[in-house]
């Protein structure tokens, strides 16, 4: 048996090597996710363009201005002296942010009353809004705090050391700079094997369905079990090759730590592998041609990537949306994946999710192999 | 030009789309599919996120600040822990996304006067929700330590502003800051890529396939005939779904629609133009469905998804990757949607992106017209 | 203008890909209402120089017209006055009967009052009268072909082309088609057919039999198995056949030696003397003869004589 199945390892491997298109996905989609999840996508924010309005031209509106200029999350591009210039440059989109100042504004904090600051925010992108109002509110509540340490010590110097005050200390833990990129990249390992098998094997099962092949090969001594596993076996090691493949980019270009143990990585890889094969074949058991094998897993993979966690965080979607999404295991590999490279974590903490895709793999590929010893039949 | 030959080319078309439901779902179901998937799916705003607390002073004072922050929607306290340990587990494992640690000396200090740290240890393994949950917590203790300054100088004889600077924030275009108008404008990109490029690209590679092209080009039907009456359907259907995003985003996602509907269409119309022209180019290059569908997806749908500004803010990618986003149609596009939606600016105002889109539109059909030609080699 | 003589002018035509020579000036013409017949294995350049007769592919060289009009300069013209019917069936496989019909009824512009009058008859023509609404890809083979036909001459065009027009159809099918093709030869349509069923060949009015590219004979059937055989033909039955086959193509005198069915044919240059010394020969061999007679040849033994070279490496048959 085994020699059958090295055959049709070979076989298999040879047929993916040999067609340009194959190929392709082989090398095309790790690459370009590999740039656009380590570079393009991005939560961060920094250099937001600005413009400051002063219409109170004092000490203090420029020292609360020249905090903006100098902070990194900001980009001051102008200095106007009309706020409808400022609403202007937002309506037009040649800004983000418009900071106003208006008359009067040293003239109330050196009297100890409210002196108000005007924050106009094109929200279109309301995620960035909402970070960047963040930043505003957090800068200025620090000048604030300033004008009223001077203000207590110019009228009671003796109090300064008294006053009770409470900080917050942020320690963002596993990401201590928030980098986006340690977000995604580990995540792509996840993504892009769920891109790669599924297409991968869902044509290679249907190609040959497709041809005629199949039937050839069925009246071989081969048993049907045999059949699968060699149909499977080299894209369960392209995968692995693959995962691994971009661990190492992530780890040597990205500079992304991997603070966890390689077996708990790769037990939840190959219990992963084994969930995406069986989604695979089931993929490759409704459809009759490429192409529809095709437009079938585009239609899987999407809601697949989108559901899991991969950019958008599980807890913020609908209830039901949530529990759809415990039946899709890349949301317990992408637990695995940060889990091992960020937390380091192990296994005592992830057998939750090595059980659950362990229970998918099970039931997907059983499911898989009766649909297929049917359809062969 | 054949009116007739035309009509007869568009009609056999349309019975072939209706014939493959594969064809058809792309055209009915994938819209609606896509809306409710990012409307749903994509969704940064967070809220009840679980924190674990460590209070080590148990005062009156900590109570009262571990009572603000659950009182915030943000924030919901699962559990009260007695050291720090414990909350780090529950990071690791996930049970808590922060960790709030109040000093033991918490009330005393405070009593004592001075200032006083209290730590909020945060996962950040996904940097948005970090980013978030720090900002909302540093609200919080900001507004719980202005109530103890204000308090403390008043026993003093001190009346002073608790809050010296009063931000005043003002959201424009998405006053709610819902992700979801952000992001459910762009996805009528989405649809319009995979309707105007992915199923455009089979047409040509399919009659090549199947070998009815020999006979179809044997007829007196021109070059341009078979092009336009092709392409004419997918020009219907792919309006006809602009209308249904646009109605369900407005209609259900109470997505803002300040703009004009008159713009909308003409943007989309453009739109549309563009991603049939390519779509036909890659039909007609590609010669095998598989290939033209792999190569439409990768050039047309991938970067409207990730590069166009519809998920990702442009201003926040490194330099070279925002130059690389105008050779894309999308980015234009995408501009264009959120302007008309959120925005309503006015046509007039919208040549910035409406120039180069038209530009790419005739650019690219004068390319697909040039690219066919009724010859056999 | 006036109707040429010719419907069909072929001058020098050559096509070459790359270093292979698909067509190597051909010269032939066809006139009105001939059912010419273009006979070869596969790969011998007949659909090629259909496909340029029809404006699909460009010639190298040479030039061509059909219905008065230059194929490398005015396809659309040419296009305007042929039917065609290509080698693989390439109707819409996922549309009904009808649509069908309806679409090239489009393409070739029939005006509407003739639409209906020309689509009953393709539809009776075809034997499909009731299965208007079945889906083209679920009719039998027989039934398809003849649908294409129906489609290729909804314009009613002075010129047919119809590309190996019969493969894969079965033998009753195949003859009914030639009935049809004969009724509208008949009425004055110029047909150009391909094919590599000799039998076909003796339906058309003259032969064109290419080889590699090169036309090596042209004729009506008659005069090529009259004419065009080189030496004259044995019929023998014996046993056993393979000892005798192989070791008359060595023997001296035979140009070729052949199974035929359940017997042989031999190519002699005289039948009469020949026929003894190949009875002595095949004795000597143990070879023993039931029958030999001279035969006329048949289309095929044509064919074959004048593809094949005697000798160890012999072209397979058509």
């Amino acid at each position: 048996m085994f020699g059958r199945l090295k055959q049709m390892l070979i076989k298999e491997l040879i047929q993916v090597v040999r067609d340009k298109r194959t190929r392709f996905i082989l090398i095309g989609p790790p690459v370009i996710q590999m740039l656009v999840f380590g570079y393009a996508a991005t939560f961060e924010i920094h250099n937001v363009s600005t413009v400051m309005v002063d219409m109170d031209h004092s000490q203090e509106s420029r020292e609360l201005i020249s905090r903006f200029t100098s902070s990194p999350y900001f980009n001051v591009q102008a200095q106007l002296n009309d706020a409808n210039q400022a609403h202007n440059l937002i309506d037009q989109g040649k800004t983000t942010l418009a900071l106003e100042i208006d008359a009067g504004f040293a003239q109330k904090l050196r009297k100890g009353e409210t002196a108000p600051l005007q924050v106009i925010v094109d929200a279109t992108n309301s995620n960035t809004a909402l970070i960047a109002s963040s930043y505003v509110s957090q800068i200025a509540l620090g000048y604030a705090q300033q004008a009223q340490q001077q203000r207590i010590y110019s009228i009671a110097p003796q109090l300064i050391d008294q006053i009770p005050s409470v900080q917050l200390e942020q320690r963002p833990w596993y990401n201590p700079d928030l980098r986006s990129r340690w977000f995604f990249v580990p995540g792509v390992i996840g993504s892009l094997t769920t891109l790669l098998v599924i297409t991968l094997t869902s044509f290679a099962v249907v190609r040959e369905r497709e041809i005629g092949t199949l039937e050839q090969i069925m009246v071989t001594p081969i048993r049907p079990v045999e059949f699968i596993v060699g149909k499977t076996l080299p894209f369960f090691l392209i995968g692995l090759f693959d995962a691994l493949l971009i661990g190492i980019v992530g780890t040597f270009w990205f500079q992304i730590p991997f603070r966890g143990h390689i077996p708990v990585l790769l037990t939840g890889l190959v219990l992963f592998l084994i969930c995406m094969l069986g989604m695979a074949l089931l993929i490759s058991t409704v459809s009759a041609t490429q192409q529809q094998a095709m437009v079938t897993a585009f239609f899987v993979i999407m809601p697949t990537i989108t559901f899991s966690g991969f950019g958008f965080p599980i807890r913020a979607m609908p209830h039901w949306m949530q529990l759809a999404s415990y039946a899709i295991p890349l949301r317990y590999f992408l637990v695995v994946l940060r889990g091992t490279y960020l937390k380091g974590v192990g296994f005592d903490i992830l057998w939750p999710q090595m059980a659950a895709m362990a229970g998918i793999g099970l039931f997907g590929m059983t499911v898989a192999i009766l649909r297929f010893h049917k359809a062969l039949d | 030009m054949s009116l007739t030959r035309l009509l007869a080319v568009a009609r056999k078309e349309v019975l072939q789309i209706i014939r493959d439901t594969r064809s058809l779902a792309i055209v009915v179901v994938m819209p609606v599919t896509l809306m409710l998937l990012f409307g749903y799916g994509v969704n940064l705003d967070l809220k009840e996120l679980p924190v674990y607390v460590c209070d080590q002073d148990g005062s009156q004072q900590s109570q009262d600040l571990l009572k603000r922050f659950q009182s915030t929607k943000y924030f919901e306290i699962v559990r009260v822990v007695d050291n720090v340990p414990a909350i780090e587990h529950a990071l690791d494992s996930g049970e808590a996304k922060m960790g709030i640690v109040i000093p033991w000396n918490f009330s005393q200090r405070l009593s004592q006067g001075g200032s006083v740290q209290v730590q909020a240890i945060v996962d950040a393994t996904d940097d948005n929700t970090a980013n978030v949950l720090m900002g909302y917590a540093q609200g919080v203790v900001q507004g719980y330590s202005t109530g103890i300054q204000v308090a403390w100088l008043q026993a003093h004889g001190l009346t002073l502003q608790p809050v010296p600077i009063n931000v005043a924030t003002r959201t424009w275009y998405n006053e709610d800051l819902e992700s979801s108008a952000f992001i459910i404008p762009g996805v009528l990109a989405l649809v319009m890529s995979v309707i105007g490029a992915f199923l455009t690209s089979l047409t040509i590679a399919r009659e090549w396939e199947r070998g009815s092209m020999e006979q179809l080009i044997s007829t007196p039907v021109t070059a341009m005939e078979i092009m336009l009456g092709k392409l004419a359907p997918y020009f219907v259907l792919g309006m006809i779904d602009v209308a249904v995003c646009a109605v369900l985003a407005i209609a259900w996602f109470h997505v803002p629609f300040r703009g004009s509907y008159m713009t909308l269409a003409f943007s989309s119309a453009l739109f549309l133009v563009t991603v049939l022209s390519l779509g036909f180019f890659i039909s007609v290059v590609a010669k095998s469905q598989l290939a033209a569908s792999q190569i439409a997806l990768i050039i047309t749908f991938l970067p409207a998804f990730l590069l166009s500004g519809f998920l990702f803010s442009i201003e926040q990618m490194p330099v070279v990757l925002q130059g690389i986003t105008y050779l894309f149609p999308a980015r234009y596009y995408v501009t264009l949607l959120k302007k008309i939606f959120l925005k309503g600016t006015p046509a007039a105002m919208l040549t910035a992106d409406l120039l180069p889109l038209a530009g790419f539109t005739v650019v690219l059909a004068l390319v697909a017209t040039r690219s066919f030609h009724k010859r056999l080699e | 203008m006036p109707e040429p003589a010719n419907s069909v002018v072929i001058e020098n035509l050559v096509k070459r890909f790359g270093d292979f020579v698909a067509v190597d000036h051909l010269n032939l013409a066809v006139g009105k209402g001939e059912v010419f017949g273009f006979l070869g294995p596969n790969g011998a350049g007949k659909s090629t120089t259909i496909r340029m007769l029809c404006g699909l592919i460009r010639p190298t060289s040479g030039r061509a017209q059909v219905a008065g009009f230059d194929v490398g300069r005015n396809p659309e013209s040419v296009r305007q006055n042929i039917g065609y019917m290509s080698q693989k069936f390439s109707l819409y496989n996922d549309l009904k009967v009808i649509e069908n019909l309806r679409l090239f009824a489009g393409l070739y512009s029939v005006p509407s009052a003739k639409l209906k009058d020309r689509i009953e008859w393709a539809i009776e023509m075809a034997n499909l009268k009731g299965q208007e609404n079945l889906i083209t890809g679920t009719l039998p083979g027989g039934w398809k072909q003849r649908l294409a036909l129906g489609c290729a001459v909804l314009h009613q065009p002075p010129i047919l082309f119809l590309d190996e027009p019969t493969s894969g159809v079965d033998p009753i099918s195949r003859r009914e088609f030639w009935d049809l093709i004969q009724h509208m030869a008949e009425a004055g349509v110029t047909v150009f057919v391909t094919t590599h069923y000799m039998e076909e060949a003796e339906y058309c009015n003259r032969l064109a039999l290419i080889f590699r590219g090169k036309m090596v004979a042209l004729g009506t059937p008659g005069e090529l198995k009259r004419d065009s055989m080189k030496g004259e033909l044995l019929l023998i039955e014996c046993d056993p056949l393979g000892t005798a086959v192989e070791a008359l193509q060595s023997a001296p005198g035979v140009m070729d030696a052949a199974v035929f069915g359940n017997a042989l044919h031999l190519v002699v240059q005289d039948a009469a003397a020949a026929e003894p010394r190949i009875k002595e020969f095949l004795h000597n061999h143990n070879v023993s003869i039931s029958r030999i007679e001279k035969i006329r040849p048949t289309l095929e033994d044509v064919f074959v004589s004048l593809t094949t070279t005697r000798g160890p490496a012999q072209e397979s048959k058509p």
